[in-house]
């Protein structure tokens, strides 16, 4: 149990971040010139590239849906991306699949799915480099890809994963605090509302520290907000003055 | 220009009648997206940008962007071959790089570039096998080198080419060494061996149009209206490594020469944005 605590001391001083800071966030939108809308993050070590096609027609006709659009999330992780072994992880892995579908359920209600009806919208995820927080990243690069697209939504979707250890609450986990067995919980936001989209934890938390946890995630999903609505904001700015004939 | 009776907005013709639209160019000698015949993309280079790797690069010509990752792992080696590594590259297009891939296992154009690269590593003695033996007839060391293409814009090959060969200059493995005593290979946490490449190839690929024009670096659009492709590999010291010329219609040894000269050119503007990259 010392070991953990220590090692996960080291660890932070080793990332050299507090307790209660997110890891360095990088994202440009629209880097890709195929997709209809994509996005590229960076948080901490993890890597993530984002492609949106669509509103498109349905690929096959069971998947038509006569009322609204069809969504469907892919995500894979490169073979190189992990960081011990090569991993040559296929696209119906268990947990890729799990993830895929996680994403998939938190965007069907915030897009508007009713005014494209009968078609599809695709969202394809590829990480290139893992240091944890797979989830979080392929929402927050996901919703760039989606605004990018210029696919309806309600409002951004920001996620981000807080755990707890030693009564220490720890905000956006990296790899390595997540194989150290701390409980790790990862919250999805609408950040203007306040609502909570995805809530996801695998691990055993004490009820007590539940809400305090959650909280701090809330807030590391609202400053993750801050940073993707800034980035949008320049992008559309700088295309703006390009366009202009002046 | 000839003014037809039924006059069609630019981007309508586009999609009608590609070719025609593509011919029109050509005869004013420049293309769609504005180049000359002989002129290539921009092309960017960037090493070691995946830290999980051993070896890694991205690069981008024009907008077709490759990834390469390379990593190591310790295998028996092949039984007629004691003393060699293996090196296996394989490149991934998946439905992110372009609408035109569909999800699933790999198709045919993933499958034939994956062969390509193998084939031009073997052919060329890129690297010498040997240098990845770490105990003869137990262990060497095998390189997995994943591509991941993740926009088309055409001229794949030349992209992966490129990210393959200097994904693997500036790979670094740890020291290997086998311990007879537990049948263990144990390798130190320090990264400090690299790879000596015996050749440095880079490929060049050029669309035949209508028979007659070479297009040098075709982009997406491109590829699909021409059906000749002609793909030519230098090395270093400007020996020819590969050409390759699969199907489309028959064309002259005139192209060929125009091709390799203009390989040539471009063999050497490949090394100094490669070099200019470290």
């Amino acid at each position: 149990m010392c070991i953990i605590t220590v090692l996960l001391i080291l660890i932070s001083l080793m990332d050299g971040r507090r307790a209660n800071e997110l890891r360095k966030i990088k994202c440009k939108p629209s880097v890709l010139s195929q997709a209809d809308g994509s996005a590229y993050i960076e948080q901490g070590n993890t890597k993530c590239l984002a492609a949106v096609y669509g509103p498109r027609e349905t690929r096959q006709k069971a998947q038509l849906i006569h009322n609204k659009a069809n969504i469907n999330v892919e995500i894979s992780l490169a073979p190189f991306s992990m960081p011990q072994e090569r991993k040559k992880r296929s696209k119906s892995d268990r947990r890729l699949l799990e993830i895929a579908s996680a994403v998939k359920q938190t965007f069907e209600p915030i897009i508007m799915t009713n005014l494209f009806a009968r078609s599809q919208i695709d969202i394809y995820l590829q990480i290139l480099q893992f240091d944890g927080g797979t989830i979080q990243i392929c929402i927050n690069a996901a919703t760039l890809a989606l605004i990018d697209a210029g696919i309806p939504m309600q409002e951004y979707v920001c996620a981000c994963s807080a755990g707890c250890h030693e009564n220490h609450t720890l905000l956006d986990l990296n790899n390595a605090e997540e194989m150290a067995d701390t409980p790790e919980l990862t919250v999805a936001l609408l950040p203007m509302s306040g609502k909570l989209t995805l809530l996801q934890m695998d691990s055993r938390l004490h009820v007590d520290k539940l809400e305090p946890v959650m909280n701090l995630a809330a807030l590391g999903c609202k400053e993750i907000y801050q940073t993707l609505d800034e980035t949008v904001r320049e992008y559309v700015k700088d295309l703006f003055q390009k366009s202009s004939p002046y | 220009m000839v003014k037809n009776s039924l006059a069609f907005e630019a981007e309508t013709f586009r999609k009608i009648q590609p070719q025609e639209y593509l011919r029109r160019f050509i005869q004013g000698n420049i293309r769609p997206d504005g180049r000359s015949l002989s002129q290539f993309r921009p092309t960017t280079v960037n090493q070691s940008c995946i830290t999980t790797t051993n070896g890694s690069s991205m690069v981008r010509i024009g907008n077709t962007t490759v990834v390469c990752g390379i990593k190591a792992e310790v295998a028996t080696p092949k039984f007629n071959s004691p003393l060699e590594g293996y090196l296996v590259p394989n490149i991934d297009l998946s439905p992110i790089c372009s609408p035109k891939f569909k999800p699933g296992p790999p198709g045919e154009l993933a499958q034939v570039l994956s062969e390509n690269l193998n084939n031009l590593l073997k052919s060329a003695s890129v690297l010498d096998l040997t240098s990845l033996c770490i105990k003869e007839g137990i262990a060497v060391w095998v390189l997995y080198i994943d591509l991941v293409c993740v926009n088309y814009d055409g001229n794949i090959y030349d992209a992966s080419v490129i990210g393959m060969i200097t994904a693997l200059t500036n790979v670094k493995l740890p020291e290997a060494t086998f311990e007879e005593s537990s049948g263990l290979v144990k390798a130190t946490e320090e990264l400090s061996v690299t790879l000596k490449l015996q050749r440095i190839p880079y490929s060049v690929t050029v669309a035949l149009f209508d028979g007659q024009h070479l297009l040098v670096d075709p982009t997406e659009v491109e590829e699909s209206i021409t059906s000749e492709q002609i793909t030519i590999v230098f090395d270093e010291v400007g020996q020819l490594c590969s050409i390759w010329k699969v199907g489309g219609l028959p064309s002259s040894p005139e192209h060929l020469k125009q091709c390799m000269n203009i390989a040539r050119e471009r063999y050497k503007q490949i090394s100094m944005i490669v070099k200019s990259s470290i």
